[in-house]
């Protein structure tokens, strides 16, 4: 993918451009928001990660100046401490997600696959599947081998946002916000026992285990 | 309001000196009226008495006993005996009077009218009477004492239409005198009240441009208050300059942790030691959020954004999301919402989920042998009430007001995790939603309280 960063701070911008190389991606790591926009618009990206607060020109104004010009490449805000007002704010500029700093890479990387590859507006189905693991999203039932597991609402929750995301990476608190509508850090590892929980009922008892920990970033779901 | 002359006023300072002066101004008033009866009467008594003694003198100077007898007859029979009774005992014959009976008196006497029957008409409630010997006989003169009898009526009169008006008015005056110190008095106490409940911009109203005296122990509180407010926002101010200078340099460090963790072999031991500090400075950092989080809070902006949203909803999540942290802590979170009512309440999601997600897991951090840990959502009086107990150790009185207090830790707390912030950030989001919070026994264990301003459903 080809990823346009704005970032003033130059250990952060650095920290940010080398680890997206290194996962294979093509980086243009700009520090100013007026030069960022001429870039952005000459350009074509498949992500941006702008930073709120940048020399020349803000990262809400470049965002808010792209959108006007009906580009749509996605956009990732980063954000420094303090805000509860920023996300919201961020969102409403035109923004897709929104990250605040420190954010260690796994985070970063993973929110960045999650935009970049917004589920397309195709027809809803009505099965979700992984190797052997069948969720039916009309009749409530999941199975593995043909077996019916009894999963409680909030684990159905759970694996129907991993399945939906098959193959991608999904953070903790990608996934508090997702199912649980949680935007705050509770300082918990609350995730990681609703995963072990589900991991419990859908993996323990086969061969195969289907949820994956990421090291340093979170969860995904396979094929096999 | 509370009543102003409600029963437990009778205590208060300016009712009960109301009530002082008005019986001390009731009793001297009754005393002088008593004098000035008691000198008037025996005045016109002593004027009755000389009257009667000269009239005996007159009879007295008739030597001559017929003359005497005749003379008596003639005035007993043109003497009205409602004013004047005469009445002559002669040592021998038949007695000379207007009335049929009189009592024998001696010296000068006051009859009532039950000792006299009167021979035809009638005869006056009471007469001051007179006995001497006159000629060769006894002889009562007696004067009616109507005169003193009416000067009682008017004495009365002045007491009814004179003094209970009086008294009446100044009551009234009085208490509305009372009132108005009283309402100025229940000012001060309410807002020495929201004082000391940590409310520093409460102040007294109504007493700047005036210059009694309880006005002047009011604009000494709004002073006191006023410098306090200053004090406290100073501290805030310092506090949230501090986690914005030290924003950057935290970030730099987690980003190179978090490198040198991803980019380079180590040793299981280095491993080990890097995953602390990296766990370190996300407390660290989530201290400095919170304290930034705080700040930006109170500051007040958030406050645009709020919107009806369904506490119980909130509540629900939050509960199914913690309910496995609790339960592998030995913990029994559950979640109590009243049905069929309403329980929307004006408020941002995020926050609130925050606030209640605090409350539960500061009960699961402070009670230490686990328990039930119960969230309930009731409406009480219009308001949307959210309640989070537990069975723990619970909070002292004393310390229950300064555990909302920034940075603050009861001293049992000291060792368990935590950076004493949670309830801060809790009582800065309830003052956000304009929400009432208090601090509750749970016997045992603490529950708290919030009360959120009625809303319309949405």
């Amino acid at each position: 993918m080809k990823i346009l960063v704005l970032e003033d701070d130059n250990a952060i911008g650095s920290y940010i451009a080398d680890g997206l190389r290194e996962e294979g991606h093509s980086v243009d790591l700009i520090a100013d928001g007026a030069d960022g926009l001429v870039q952005a618009t000459v350009g074509s990206y498949d992500a941006m990660v702008v930073d709120r607060m940048l020399p020349g020109l803000d990262g809400m104004s470049v965002v808010k100046t792209l959108r006007a010009t009906k580009n749509l490449t996605p956009v990732l805000f980063l954000t420094s401490l303090g805000g509860v007002d920023d996300r919201i704010e961020g969102l409403l500029a035109g923004g897709d997600d929104y990250l605040v700093k420190p954010f260690s890479f796994g985070e970063l990387s993973a929110r960045i696959m999650a935009i970049s590859r917004r589920p397309r507006t195709e027809a809803e189905p009505t099965i979700l599947k992984a190797a052997d693991l069948e969720m039916d999203l009309l009749h409530r039932r999941v199975t593995r081998g043909g077996q019916t597991l009894d999963l409680l609402p909030r684990e159905f929750a759970l694996l129907e946002h991993l399945l939906r995301r098959k193959g991608r990476v999904q953070t903790r608190t990608m996934l508090m916000e997702a199912v649980w509508d949680i935007h705050y850090d509770p300082l918990t590892n609350v995730v990681d026992t609703h995963i072990s929980r589900l991991r419990g009922k859908i993996d323990k008892p086969y061969e195969t285990e289907l949820i994956e920990t990421v090291r340093g970033s979170g969860y995904r779901i396979n094929d096999v | 309001m509370t009543p102003v002359f409600g029963f437990n006023q009778i205590r208060s300072t300016p009712l009960r000196l109301t009530f002082l002066l008005l019986t001390i101004f009731a009793l001297a008033a009754l005393a002088c009226l008593a004098v000035a009866f008691e000198v008037t009467r025996t005045s016109i008594d002593a004027a009755v008495a000389a009257e009667l003694q000269q009239t005996i003198n007159e009879y007295r100077g008739i030597r001559d006993g017929d003359d005497l007898t005749e003379r008596l007859a003639e005035a007993a029979a043109k003497t009205d005996a409602d004013v004047r009774i005469l009445f002559y005992v002669p040592d021998r014959g038949s007695v000379v009077s207007n009335v049929a009976s009189f009592p024998p008196v001696s010296g000068v006497t006051v009859v009532s009218d039950s000792f006299i029957r009167a021979k035809s008409g009638s005869v006056s409630d009471s007469y001051l009477a007179l006995s001497a010997r006159v000629g060769a006989g006894h002889l009562i003169v007696a004067q009616s004492r109507e005169q003193v009898e009416e000067m009682g009526e008017i004495f009365l009169a002045v007491l009814l239409i004179g003094l209970l008006p009086a008294l009446l008015i100044a009551g009234l005056a009085g208490l509305w005198v009372a009132r108005g110190a009283r309402i100025k008095i229940d000012a001060i106490q309410h807002t020495l009240l929201e004082l000391k409940g940590g409310t520093l911009s409460a102040r007294i109203e109504g007493v700047e441009d005036q210059n009694d005296d309880l006005s002047g122990i009011g604009q000494e509180v709004n002073r006191m208050a006023r410098a306090q407010e200053a004090l406290v926002a100073s501290i805030r101010q310092v506090s949230s300059d501090i986690a914005h200078d030290l924003k950057t340099p935290i970030q730099r460090v987690a980003v190179v942790l978090d490198q040198v963790m991803n980019k380079t072999t180590l040793t299981e031991g280095q491993e080990e030691l890097l995953s602390k500090a990296i766990r370190e400075t996300e407390r660290i950092v989530q201290t400095f959020q919170s304290l930034l989080q705080l700040a930006q809070i109170e500051g007040g902006a958030v406050r645009d954004r709020l919107h009806s949203v369904d506490l119980a909803e909130i509540s629900r999540d939050i509960v199914d999301f913690l309910e496995v942290e609790a339960e592998e802590r030995g913990f029994a979170l559950s979640l109590r919402i009243q049905p069929d009512v309403a329980t929307c309440v004006r408020g941002d999601r995020h926050l609130l989920s925050q606030l209640i997600g605090n409350l539960v897991q500061n009960a699961l951090t402070h009670v230490p042998q686990g328990g039930p840990v119960v969230v309930g959502v009731t409406r009480t009086g219009g308001e949307t009430v959210l309640t989070v107990s537990d069975n723990g150790p619970g909070i002292p009185e004393s310390e229950r007001s300064k555990v909302l207090q920034r940075l603050y830790r009861l001293d049992q707390s000291r060792t368990t995790e935590g950076n004493g912030l949670g309830l801060s950030l809790v009582s800065a989001i309830s003052d956000l939603h304009g929400a009432r919070l208090t601090l509750e026994d749970n016997k045992p264990g603490l529950t708290v309280r919030i009360a959120f301003p009625a809303t319309e459903p949405a």
